[in-house]
């Protein structure tokens, strides 16, 4: 089970983060100022982070990202900020953390998240083929199949797949896809991606079984071999 | 200047004191400097008149006395004496003239003293000295200029003049410049009343506008008249007025819009929860509907974001995120990524333009603002059945434009696009909430360019204006 240090300073927010996590599976700690929040972090290993951006006491959330990193911790941290605006994204990210979520958030989008950071040692991997159920991807030859069948995908298509194959039975937002696949960081703000992973599901899904795209409700996608709980029928 | 007093409030605050007006302080000041500039001429015109006037005086007693005493140098006393009777006689200046000689004993020998017992004590080794002095003549005390001197003889000659004359003149002179300094300081002071009157008329009228402005009366305006400094600063504080009067419009016109735009899906969240609780007896029907309204409110998390992204954008704190980057690169992604969309709306969606565009900005908010265009045309010009993105450089300008062949826009909506909420009529009943282009023009001003909307009959077309990287 991974455990989750929260340090956030808004007793609302550290609240429904905690609690959301806890639901989630999470072991959750949670400390409300960059002191306590320190020493935790140094006190223990943590799995994941969920730091708030602007803290009472002597070093704000960036302040206490800055002495993680500076120690060569690379514990994943996630930012959790206010200050919603790409600038302060950058900045968040260039103190080393490994993600950004600005409030107001959505529960599902920060567990989406912070189950990306956990599982992140598995992104880097270096592998050559992927395989999910009876489909296989091979990065090598840019080839994919499904139960040995080819499949012809476009060169973007191929990176959304590659993407929601890495994260595996992991929940994946529209707005992680945006950045993942196409590298750029705002709100779609329409079904532009609903689009795309229809397109995509045409494809894999159509002519085959079991469906391995299934979306979820209120929070984005997941590729799995079998559905998974709380997801509604694709 | 009056200091403004904050228990005195707004508005009335009485006549100023003399010293408190800045126009009497200024006439007054003005008169002063008259005054001063009046002195100084006073002091040229008395020295220029008076001041010769004496000099040349002092020159004839000193030119008569060198000459008498030359003469009783070289003839002797008798003929001292009769030069002296005959300067008396000659009808010249005769009765200022005073001159007289006396032995060493004192004995008067000739000239109009009446005794040189009344003569003052004079320095009379000194040729050329001259002195001011008081002596009776007919009776009465007249000022005189003398100069004495002791000849070889051992008499003495005194020579002098009566002052009467110069005095008359100075008195003259003096009484005019007196009466010259009393009518400027009263000018002066009139001046500045009449300065004051006027100076507080013209701004008496821009207070009281502005009193009605800070009792609520928005619309009131300063009346100008004429071109100067005043009508100037009327110009400039109705101009002031005007925006905020717009802007005040804009907030208004926005709460009214977000109470407006909250109202519909709250209302239905409520309906939804309402029907929820009623048939709280089926679990699968209370789920969906929990959903649909955590759907409703994240509507309304995002409108809210989107206007705070607005005022963010506005504020302009984003210079630090500005890098060189491609333009067209940035449109072919986002035409690639909505090509699909397009195409499920029957749509063909293409770029033709420069193959890179070097421009300063923000990458993501860049393909924010084009991903809102696109997003526009496919929504309002699926009729058309195409759009067009392209880039081109014109006239050392990027020109990012996203045209659709659709109804387009009509005239008369077209300025008012970029309005928070703003929605043409026929659109209100597509899904949207008048947001998306306020915030392209946003980000196209934090950039430093400009949003062309047009009518391409057929169809709209927006163009971003940004100036190109060399």
């Amino acid at each position: 089970m991974p455990n989750c240090l929260v340090i956030e300073d808004d007793a609302e927010t550290r609240d429904y983060v905690c609690d959301g996590l806890r639901a989630a599976g999470y072991v959750v700690v949670a400390e409300a100022n960059s002191r306590d929040g320190a020493r935790r972090l140094l006190e223990a290993h943590w799995d994941v982070v969920v730091l708030d951006r602007m803290l009472p006491g002597q070093a704000d959330g960036i302040g206490v990202l800055e002495q993680l990193r500076a120690r060569g911790d690379d514990t994943p941290v996630l930012i959790l900020s206010a200050l919603n605006s790409v600038d302060e994204r950058v900045r968040g990210l260039r103190a080393g953390s490994d993600d950004y979520l600005s409030k107001p958030f959505v529960m599902s989008e920060l567990l989406a998240r912070v189950e990306n950071l956990c599982r992140r040692a598995a992104w880097s991997r270096d592998v050559s083929l992927l395989q999910v159920a009876d489909m296989q991807l091979d990065l090598r030859a840019m080839r994919v199949t499904r139960h040995g069948h080819p499949i012809a995908l476009q060169p973007r298509e191929f990176r959304l797949l590659e993407y929601l194959m890495r994260h595996e039975g992991q929940i994946v937002t529209r707005t992680m896809l945006l950045e993942g696949v196409w590298e750029y960081h705002f709100d779609p703000q329409t079904n532009v991606i609903d689009v795309q992973i229809s397109r995509l599901r045409g494809k894999i899904d159509k002519d085959f079984s079991p469906p391995l795209i299934h979306t979820v409700r209120g929070a984005g996608y997941v590729l799995s071999a079998a559905p998974a709980d709380g997801q509604a029928a694709p | 200047m009056a200091r403004p007093h904050p228990s005195r409030g707004h508005g009335r605050r009485g006549r100023l004191s003399l010293r408190g007006s800045i126009a009497a302080r200024l006439a007054i000041g003005y008169g002063l400097l008259v005054a001063a500039a009046m002195a100084a001429l006073s002091a040229i015109v008395y020295f220029g008149t008076v001041g010769v006037f004496e000099r040349s005086i002092d020159n004839k007693i000193l030119a008569l006395q060198t000459r008498l005493a030359a003469s009783s140098l070289d003839d002797g006393r008798g003929a001292l004496v009769r030069e002296i009777e005959a300067q008396l006689h000659d009808s010249v200046d005769s009765d200022t003239e005073i001159l007289g000689l006396a032995d060493a004993g004192g004995r008067l020998l000739a000239g109009n003293l009446a005794a040189w017992g009344g003569v003052p004590p004079l320095d009379d080794a000194g040729a050329g000295r001259l002195a001011s002095a008081s002596m009776a003549r007919a009776g009465a005390p007249v000022s005189v200029r003398l100069a004495a001197v002791r000849l070889g003889d051992g008499s003495r000659l005194l020579v002098g003049r009566d002052l009467a004359e110069l005095d008359a003149i100075r008195g003259v002179v003096e009484r005019a410049l007196l009466l010259s300094a009393a009518v400027s300081i009263l000018l002066a002071f009139f001046g500045a009343q009449l300065f004051r009157a006027r100076l507080e008329a013209r701004i008496g009228a821009i207070r009281r506008t502005t009193a009605r402005i800070a009792a609520g009366e928005l619309s009131s305006r300063i009346g100008v008249h004429g071109e100067d400094e005043f009508a100037r600063l009327g110009e400039d504080i109705n101009r002031m007025l005007d925006r905020i009067e717009a802007l005040m419009d804009g907030v208004r016109h926005v709460s009214n819009s977000i109470a407006h735009d909250l109202r519909t899906p709250l209302g239905r969240v409520r309906n939804r929860l309402d029907r929820a609780l009623q048939a709280a007896v089926d679990p699968e029907a209370l789920v969906a509907d929990a959903r649909l309204a955590i759907e409703d409110i994240d509507g309304l998390i995002s409108l809210f974001d989107k206007l705070l992204q607005i005022a963010a954008l506005e504020a302009g704190g984003r210079a630090g995120s500005m890098a060189p980057l491609d333009l067209a690169a940035i449109a072919r992604d986002m035409t690639e990524l909505y090509e699909v969309a397009a195409e499920e709306q029957g749509m063909t969606l293409a770029y033709d333009g420069a193959p890179a565009t070097q421009v300063q900005g923000d990458r993501d908010l860049l393909a924010n603002a084009l991903a809102s265009l696109i997003d526009n045309a496919i929504k309002y010009g699926r009729s058309g059945g195409r759009i067009d993105v392209g880039v081109r450089l014109q006239d050392g300008a990027a020109v990012l434009a996203v045209r659709d062949y659709g109804p387009g826009v009509p005239a008369v909506d077209m300025d008012k696009l970029t309005r928070r909420f703003y929605r043409v009529d026929h659109s209100r009943n597509l899904p949207g909430n008048g947001l998306g282009l306020a915030i392209v023009a946003a980000i196209v001003q934090l950039h430093g360019g400009t949003l062309a909307l047009r009518d391409a009959g057929p169809g709209f077309e927006a163009a971003i204006r940004l100036p190109a990287e060399r």
